[in-house]
């Protein structure tokens, strides 16, 4: 038994510190407000705390702290991306990742399981060897499989796909893991709460006051804050913020869903994705199988689930993995994600002095969490775009620069 | 599901229909900036929003307006309005 | 000895059917009807499973899905909700999740070490020293999960339904029977849903002995099932509200998909239970457990019991307990009896002694109740100074009720705490969505079946668009029928909030007081509410706990989200039979029959090539040959084919794609490229002009219907006068490619193939063997080519007869992987594969395709005129040195430039017209314009040089289009 937990037990009563602060009246200025308290804005916070001395912020969450994509993408991280840009970006993320339960003395369950992604068809598998060579000539672990490989890391497959289909082989990236959302959104809250950030959740923006174009406060449902520097990190709800400031991006927000099912006990260590199919799952600690498919084909606002995602996606699912016909389907639900037209995000300084970017997160968000808020509080602490989010700028779409990573489209969580 | 509730074929569900967007209308001779917003920028706030819609079974198109937020139609277009002329 | 009962005048069981089965090795009986659950208490198995994470011992407590404290292992299914799935005869099951047996479960030691383990305790441990993670992990992941999976369990599929009805009603109580017959009488085709096998919902086990609901229940169910507008559905659980009313509805034989125009819930409430230490023992149930186990399954839930209360359900539940010949020692009652009305006048005079004012301290037993702690409450806490034990096998919770309010939630409902009845309700419902019934806060059976008729006229005035009756009628309760807080602390702990997760009270406080005071921030951090049930007994008292931690109301504290599913649903059930659309053409079987591999290209299958796959590099090795030399022919009956017609056909190929069409000649054909607006190419084919007013274009096989969806918009958008065909299922189409091409079709063809009357991109329409068919001079495969379209009825008899025919010229048909070598000889790009996501036409080489300057607009040119100057990479020939016998690149291998990559290989291939490896790349500036050699990385890592070279690598001029019949003679 660990260390910790005997501590636990032989203690009488139960006097662990919060994690996060208790509500409180805002402050009438605060020298950068975070709009958006999911896990980007919480290691946003926290690095600027940490790493730049930064401590008058104020972190405003409409809901509650990581409700929004940070509790409800299927947690898993990878850095195989397509574009060099994507994954030097990606990779740095995961190699905090790695490190971060020590960083906020939090388990985070960071575990690697290995990430396959199933290619059916030729033109899939030319896919996954541009991805495999270009992640090996940054140093990341990737290869390209054949079915016997996958054969024997995910024995009950059917690699026949019930017959049609047939997976031909794989993109392995053994890098590949998996996290507890809510944990590093915690971690990140607790850590930039004890290094002296607000963090007021229920605060919702209502609107963003500028002078000329210059950002010089917020108002929210709360009342006014005046501040200097704004970040907007807020993924689905990007536009609401945006569209304050008269700012035009190229994000749409698409639902994207995903269910679990009943809890059964751990058989599958390993991630599997299929590009062709639209379907994913993992499975987690508590034993459910996490799955999900690619976004919605029209945009909405809003987490409602639809049957034809269930529908679909088991359907699938059957023809890779014929018992889990057997189990059941316990809970769906739907994030909103925030598409660009490159599949990459848009990071950075803005037309707007003082208005900075965290967005077009699609549905890679989670796993750039860490990289998100520690370049983010980089470029906020000295107002220039950080190197590795340079490619990511806002006006790369006025330069027709757009980040190539459209090349590995479909699903690839 | 969503069902449309199509003035020429009745109420259909939202799987027969392809999704193609915002409709917008290119700016002719726009500058640079003008053409590179028009081809990526898009109305990506909650509200009102006229879209296009192709019923697959029928090869027919129609332009909704849609409130995004509550997922409701709120009209369907003349096809009329959405047209321009393109430069021969 | 058995605990089974004369029969029951509601029970569901048929006597004359005995069944057998096998628990934990033993054998038992049961009858038909019974569930798992009943049938073991029925013999006196009261242990029926253990808890998730102490592993204690667990007994029934709901038998109504709304707690999984009984969960049994079959070898064919894990997670049996062993309370409401039926029985069947030679089940044979175990406990779930226990190490060891049920009996004996060694993991019941964790119970002991609960002390060690507090709220959240696995973010706080583990984690140190790092590299031990992967070793606890696996611990953890060793106890995680409940039934075990077999993973040569084989694929099953339920077939779906679709169903439509005027309403839907959802539980098929009092409430919801009333309401389906007013709305029925109203005229409403009304479907009728209930998750039971039986309709009466808690009429048949709350009032199952109380005579005056008797005649109602019967005149009730009369009606609904003989009336012509109702389809009754018993046994159909309604498993999530989405879109637009649209219900799935599991049933028996699998899902109906209910489309209803308007939906009422009466769905009724869930019993929550009080919290007390050890309120998890078996022997402590629901008292509306006890009542269905009485009246369903005539099984006599205990010997002696103490029914604790905070309202009148419980003297029913006393009542119905002395009825089934259980001793009742006590009624203790949290609060007063006056209020309790008749039932519990009716237990006085039964001489049962009711303590008021009092409450449950503590449960005591080891595997099963033995003696209950009871000593006053005053609303928050005992005084312990008078507590007192009753002995007592059964201890029966009625404190309170959730409302299943799910699928209102899922609609979009508001609800609001009412103070009143301690009870949350409905408040705002959305457009088309009704309630009624307990969960509205109708309790007595009058408020229920006026609720009933209320919303039934409710809901017909909507459908029927008619104003409402003026005046509204209030059917709620006045009397609190839930205890504002059922919750008594003990130091010991062991009283469970929730018993899916095992979790204690001090853990939600301790949880909140941690900061996790959002209820949402409460659920994920000390798990309430997200195992199996889904918070069915749980989300209440956790929202009491926290509201009282934080000193908010229940409105302030809110509620989690209810997403569906209602409960869990099987997979085999949502996934429904299996349907892959597959698309062949008219030759498939020809094909087959000569030894074709068949590859998928979208829907379509198409052969890859012909001959073994072990001999796969040979046999399309052969096909390129006979092409080059002699003839092949290669069915393309996939490409998308289009007729354009119309006084602004050209106007409309004008705007869509990137070359002029309009100015095409009759009979001749032009290269067609289709970007988007943003200058990327998204397909290519070919325009041939038919007459004035009609085009035919072909498009590639994985975009044809995009293809001809984006035409179909343009001609709305643009205001053209134009109608478009969609050809590509009812045309068959093949291509003749090779020197003799024209030897051969000049026989059997009426259309003058010369070169003056036919040449190089010339159309024409005439007949071939007799059948109508359109030609087309093509150079795709860089050989004298014509691709023949034709009425898929023929395409058979003229494939045979040009295979017949040109047997003496050595025809091969030829696949896929033929025509990619063949094409790439010729530099032609496939779209998709020698472009990406974000190629545009001068990447791809090709600005002969961009006519910027002379044409005034088509869709995309603003970003070609814009991109023309910024090609950060262009496509590339290159050939593998000569003799070069080292490690083959591949497609996608990178090229790398210094150190960097600069660029990836998109085709690849030997070439035997050259006798060397020819291929395209993709490579970057600078490197792109200069003449150095480039280097691909192979998979060993090795550097390849390849020689840049000009495109095509075969017949640069074209001779071969224009090849004379009497040359190759």
């Amino acid at each position: 038994m660990p260390w910790r937990l005997l501590k636990y037990g032989l203690k009488s009563s139960h006097n662990e510190p919060r994690f996060f602060p208790e509500a409180k009246p805002l402050k009438s200025h605060y020298d950068v407000v975070i709009i958006g308290g999911g896990g980007h804005g919480m290691a946003c916070a926290y690095y600027l705390a940490k790493e730049h001395g930064i401590t008058n912020v104020a972190v405003l969450e409409q809901g509650y702290i990581g409700g929004g994509n940070t509790g409800r993408n299927t947690t898993i991280v990878r850095s195989n991306y397509l574009t060099p840009e994507g994954v030097k970006f990606y990779d740095t993320s995961l190699n905090l990742f790695e490190d971060l339960a020590d960083d906020f003395d939090l388990n985070i369950f960071y575990s690697t399981r290995g990430h396959f992604t199933l290619a059916h068809t030729d033109s899939a598998m030319r896919t996954m060897r541009w991805r495999a060579e270009v992640n090996k000539h940054h140093g990341i672990e990737s290869e390209v499989v054949d079915r016997d490989f996958i054969a024997k890391e995910v024995p009950y497959m059917d690699l026949d796909c019930a017959g049609t289909h047939p997976v031909m082989g794989a993109l392995y990236h053994a890098p590949g893991a998996v996290a507890r959302h809510d944990a590093v959104a915690w971690g990140y809250a607790r850590g930039a709460y004890n290094r002296g950030v607000e963090i007021h959740q229920k605060t919702r923006v209502t609107s963003i006051r500028t002078q000329g174009d210059k950002v010089t406060g917020v108002e929210t449902d709360r009342g006014f804050i005046s501040c200097n520097k704004v970040v907007s990190m807020v993924a689905g709800s990007t536009p609401r913020i945006t569209s304050m400031l008269g700012l035009e991006t190229p994000i749409e927000i698409f639902p994207l869903q995903a269910c679990v099912s009943e809890p059964v006990k751990p058989f599958m260590d390993t991630i599997v994705v299929s590009g062709s199919l639209h379907v994913y799952v993992s499975q987690s600690s508590r034993g459910e199988m996490v799955m999900g498919a690619s976004v919605d084909p029209s945009v909405l606002h809003s987490t409602r689930s639809s049957f034809n995602f269930v529908e679909g996606l088991t359907d699938q699912m059957i023809d890779l993995f014929p018992f889990m016909s057997r189990m059941k389907v316990m809970r769906q639900w739907a994030g909103m994600s925030d598409i660009t037209p490159d599949f990459a995000p848009i990071m950075g300084k803005t037309p707007i002095d003082g208005f900075y970017l965290d967005a077009g997160w699609g549905t890679w968000g989670f796993k750039a969490t860490p990289v998100s808020g520690k370049t983010m509080a980089w470029t906020l602490a000295n107002d220039r775009n950080h190197e590795l989010i340079e490619p990511f700028r806002l006006s790369r779409f006025t330069d027709f620069e757009l980040v190539g990573e459209k090349g590995a489209a479909s699903v690839g969580h | 599901m969503k069902v449309f509730d199509c003035p020429v074929i009745g109420p259909r569900p939202i799987s027969e229909f392809d999704y193609i967007g915002e409709v917008r209308r290119p700016p002719m001779d726009a500058d640079e900036p003008t053409w590179a917003a028009y081809v990526f920028n898009r109305q990506g706030a909650p509200g009102l929003l006229r879209e296009w819609w192709y019923h697959r079974p029928t090869g027919r198109w129609y332009v909704m307006e849609r409130d995004t937020l509550k997922d409701e139609v709120v009209r369907f277009i003349d096809l009329e309005e959405v047209r321009y002329d393109i430069p021969a | 000895m058995t605990s089974r009962l004369d029969p029951q005048p509601l029970e569901w069981l048929d006597r004359s059917e005995t069944l057998s089965f096998e628990f934990e090795g033993l054998a038992f009986t049961g009858f038909a009807g019974d569930s798992i659950s009943s049938a073991l208490l029925a013999s006196n198995q009261t242990l029926l499973g253990r808890s998730f994470k102490y592993h204690r011992p667990r007994g029934a407590v709901t038998l109504a899905n709304h707690d999984v404290n009984a969960l049994f292992q079959s070898s064919e299914e894990p997670n049996i909700r062993g309370d409401v799935t039926p029985l069947a005869a030679g089940m044979s099951l175990t406990a779930c999740n226990v190490n060891g047996s049920l009996e004996k479960d060694k993991d019941q030691i964790i119970g002991k070490l609960s002390r060690f383990l507090p709220v959240g305790f696995y973010y706080k441990s583990f984690h140190k020293p790092k590299k031990l993670f992967p070793m606890w992990e696996r611990v953890i992941r060793e106890k995680a999960g409940l039934g075990t999976i077999d993973t040569r369990w084989d694929a099953r599929r339920k077939a779906k339904t679709y169903g439509f009805c005027d309403l839907l009603v959802v539980g098929a109580g009092a409430s919801g029977m009333q309401a389906a017959l007013t709305a029925a009488e109203q005229g409403l085709d009304v479907v009728l849903a209930d998750e039971n096998p039986h309709i009466g919902g808690s009429l048949d086990y709350q009032l199952a002995n109380d005579d005056s609901a008797a005649p109602i229940r019967t005149a009730l169910k009369q009606k609904v099932q003989s009336h012509a507008n109702i389809r009754v559905l018993p046994g159909h659980l309604a498993c999530g509200w989405y879109t637009d009313h649209y219900v799935p509805l599991l049933g028996p034989e699998g899902i109906v998909k209910m489309r209803a125009r308007a939906v009422i819930s009466a769905t009724g409430v869930m019993e929550q239970p009080a919290v007390f230490r050890n309120n998890d023992l078996p022997g402590v149930m629901m008292a509306s457990g006890a009542q269905r186990l009485v009246a369903r399954y005539a099984v006599k839930p205990g010997q002696r019991a103490v029914v604790l209360t905070a309202n009148s359900e419980g003297y029913r539940a006393a009542l119905d307990m002395l009825a089934a010949g259980v001793e009742v020692a006590a009624v203790v009652d949290m609060g007063k009896a006056d209020s309790r009305g008749r039932w519990a006048d009716e237990l006085k005079s039964k001489n049962v002694s009711v303590l008021e004012g009092h409450a449950v301290y503590e449960a005591k037993g080891k595997d099963k109740l033995k003696q209950v702690v009871v000593a006053p409450f005053d609303g928050s806490a005992c005084n312990l100074k008078l507590a007192r034990e009753i002995d007592a096998d059964l201890l029966l919770m009625s404190v309170g009720w959730a409302p299943a309010a799910q699928l209102l939630y899922q609609a979009g409902s508001r609800l609001a705490y009412d103070s009143t009845l301690e009870q949350i309700l409905p408040q705002e419902l959305p457009s088309g969505i009704f309630a009624c019934g307990r969960l509205n806060g109708a309790f007595t059976l009058d408020q229920r079946l006026a609720d009933g008729e209320r919303a039934g006229t409710e809901a017909a005035a909507f459908l029927k668009d008619q104003p409402l009756p003026a005046e509204q009628t209030d059917c709620r309760d006045t009397e609190a029928h839930s205890h504002p807080w059922p919750i008594v602390d003990h130091p010991k702990g062991k009283n469970f909030v929730d018993y899916d997760e095992d979790l204690q009270l001090k853990d939600l406080v301790n949880a909140a007081k941690e900061g996790f005071d959002n209820i949402e921030l409460m659920k994920r951090f000390s798990t309430v509410g997200m195992g199996p049930s889904q918070g069915k007994h749980a989300n209440m008292n956790g929202i009491r706990v926290l509201a009282a931690v934080t000193g908010r109301t229940i409105d302030q504290t809110g509620s989690t989200t209810a997403r569906p599913m209602f409960h869990p649903v099987p997979v085999q059930a949502l996934a429904g039979r299996r349907f892959r659309a597959e698309r062949l053409t008219a030759m498939h079987q020809w094909h087959l029959d000569n030894g074709a591999q068949m590859m998928e290209a979208g829907a379509w299958l198409r052969p890859e090539f012909y001959g073994r796959q072990e001999e796969r590099a040979q046999a399309i090795l052969r096909e390129v040959q006979a092409v080059r030399t002699g003839l092949g022919l290669i069915d393309v009956s996939t490409l998308g084919k289009i007729e354009v017609m119309g006084p602004d056909a050209g106007k409309l190929l004008d705007g869509a794609y990137t070359m002029r069409m309009s100015n095409i000649k009759q009979d001749m054909t032009r290269y067609a490229l289709m970007v988007d607006e943003s200058g990327v190419i998204v397909d290519d084919g070919i325009a041939a002009r038919v007459a004035e007013d009609r085009f035919y274009v072909s498009a590639t096989t994985s975009h044809a219907d995009a293809t001809f969806r984006t035409l179909s918009r343009h001609i709305v958008e643009w205001g053209l006068d134009v109608r478009l065909v969609n050809r590509t299922g009812t045309l068959a189409a093949m291509n003749l490619a090779g020197p003799h091409a024209r030897k051969l079709l000049a026989p059997l063809t009426d259309i003058d193939l010369s070169e003056e009357n036919f040449p190089y991109l010339g159309f024409k329409e005439g007949n071939l063997c007799g059948v109508p068919v359109r030609l087309i001079r093509v150079g795709f495969v860089g050989e004298l080519g014509y691709e023949i379209h034709l009425p898929i009825e023929s395409a058979q008899l003229v494939w045979n007869t040009l295979m017949n025919k040109g047997a003496e010229y050595g025809i091969r048909p030829f696949g896929v992987e033929a025509q990619r070598v063949l094409r790439l000889e010729k530099g032609h790009i496939i779209v998709g594969q020698d472009t990406d996501g974000l190629t545009n036409p001068f990447e791809a080489n090709m600005p002969w395709a961009v006519p910027l300057k002379s044409k005034p607009w088509f869709t995309g040119k603003p970003s070609l005129a814009l991109l023309k100057e910024r090609c950060q990479r262009t496509l590339r020939g290159f050939m593998l040195p000569k003799g070069y016998s080292g490690e083959l690149p591949k497609e996608c291998h990178l090229l790398i430039d210094s150190g960097d990559i600069a660029g990836r290989i998109t085709s690849i291939a030997y070439s035997p017209s050259l006798g060397r490896y020819i291929g395209l790349a993709m490579v970057d500036q600078p490197l792109a314009g200069s003449d150095r050699m480039y280097q691909v990385r192979v998979d060993s890592g090795a550097l390849v040089p390849l020689e840049p070279c000009a495109i095509p690598f075969y017949d640069a001029e074209g001779e071969r289009q224009t090849i004379d019949l009497t040359e190759v003679a």
